[in-house]
């Protein structure tokens, strides 16, 4: 107590000096409009400064859950997105269940290769999330392969990077199908073939999913054409395509559900029988 | 003591009034108008307590921005000045060197001069960076602040020498 009653006492006239200052700011301030504005200016700076700064930090502490966030309003945007590229399919309305078969579920992928050939990934949910063989997968800006099999809490996809792979596409606002299939070294490097060749396509095309297979809904965009040969020989394109996205670099991903599917693959059955 | 105490009060309010009624009205070059009530902080005793001159130093502001309705420039300025009175006084009277008992009677007369011309010079940047409030006007609070302190200056430097004769 004696301490720090010294300290005041030797700082005595710098105390009181601050005192009588912070006085006539207040004085200054309750006396002119102009310094009242100035003045709440600064401390108006200062303050969100520090206020930006704890923000930051507190944004960061709380980027998991946000994230979190995200992904779920990703979740609905996405099967609304792919419900909205198939209105002209199903133009009684994309609100309508039985109209649009798709359904989205969210995972994380938590192996991804790309060295071999034939590649493939885990996602970390299984049965007991409702996933099946033969469901699609697809990312924020194209697709990622198809659900080979499935245990309880994991499946694994075969990942378009697999040269089994053949997905059926379709240029974007044109008619024409084609497939898409992983020319092997490259992960964004992708051909595309039996396109025949009296159809017109141009460098720069967006390529779209084509929605003929029950996989995949019409219309998820995969990327752009970057090459164009016309083989006259066999009456066929040879072109080249590169991805929006690379495969080999995803770590969340979308599985979509295709409800009709068992119908659609017993007619398939009948037909084959 | 008790005259001397008599006196000071007496030039407190003299010089209050003097400089509201009067010197805040003559608008030299349409706004330059010379600060007299600094004579008081400079010619008060310099041994006196140091707490007490700041807080004189503060009313002295207070009545000058109460009366004449200015916002707190005044105040801050002469309260800051007042403060920082025994740093100048260091550097215009040297570190080692004797502490003078008043700016009156002191024979060294260019120290002298020189703590005057600091201490107004100070007071005005103080009073003109507050009164414009902003690094914008910066060229104007220079050229604001050396015109009054010129006329300040030969202000103070005659009144004082009025007190002398005294």
């Amino acid at each position: 107590m004696q301490r720090i009653l010294n300290v005041f006492v030797k700082y005595r006239n710098s105390i009181l000096y601050l005192f009588l200052l912070g006085f006539s700011l207040i004085f200054l301030k309750a006396n002119s409009n102009f310094h009242q504005l100035k003045l709440e200016k600064i401390s108006l700076f200062f303050s969100s400064s520090l206020y930006s700064f704890s923000n930051s930090i507190n944004r960061y502490f709380r980027l998991e859950k946000e994230n979190q966030r995200l992904l779920k309003e990703n979740e609905v945007l996405k099967s609304i997105q792919i419900r909205s590229n198939t209105l002209f399919l199903y133009t009684e309305g994309c609100n309508n269940k039985t109209n649009f078969p798709f359904d989205v579920q969210r995972v994380n992928i938590i192996k991804n290769s790309f060295q071999s050939q034939y590649n493939y990934i885990i996602i970390d949910k299984g049965a007991a999330s409702g996933i099946k063989r033969e469901m699609g997968v697809i990312s924020a800006k194209g697709i990622i392969g198809l659900v080979q099999a499935v245990t309880d809490n994991y499946a694994s996809v075969i990942s378009i990077l697999n040269q089994d792979m053949k997905i059926n596409v379709r240029f974007k606002n044109r008619t024409t199908f084609g497939s898409l299939i992983w020319k092997g070294k490259n992960p964004k490097k992708f051909s595309i073939e039996d396109v025949v060749s009296t159809s017109s396509i141009k460098k720069g095309d967006t390529i779209v999913t084509g929605g003929m297979s029950s996989y995949f809904p019409y219309g998820i965009p995969l990327g752009v054409v970057t090459n164009l040969e016309n083989n006259i020989q066999n009456g066929y394109y040879k072109i080249d395509a590169e991805l929006f996205e690379n495969p080999a670099e995803l770590y969340k991903a979308y599985v979509i559900e295709n409800s009709d599917f068992k119908e659609i693959n017993s007619l398939m059955q009948n037909i084959k029988q | 003591m008790n005259s001397q105490i008599l006196k000071m009060m007496g030039s407190f309010v003299l010089l209050i009034l003097a400089q509201v009624l009067l010197f805040n009205q003559i608008n030299i070059f349409g706004s330059v108008n010379p600060m007299l009530y600094l004579l008081f902080l400079v010619m008060y005793p310099f041994d006196q307590n140091q707490t007490f001159y700041i807080f004189i130093g503060f009313l002295l502001g207070f009545f000058i921005d109460f009366i004449s309705q200015t916002g707190g420039a005044h105040t801050i300025a002469s309260l800051s000045v007042s403060y920082l009175r025994p740093i100048i006084m260091k550097y215009s009277y040297g570190l080692t060197s004797e502490r003078p008992k008043s700016i009156l009677t002191d024979p060294r007369k260019t120290n002298n001069f020189v703590f005057l011309l600091i201490f107004i010079s100070v007071h005005h940047l103080i009073y003109f960076s507050i009164a414009y409030f902003s690094a914008d006007a910066f060229l104007l609070i220079i050229k604001n602040s050396l015109l009054t302190m010129i006329f300040s200056l030969i202000l103070i430097l005659l009144i004082s020498s009025l007190y002398r004769v005294k």
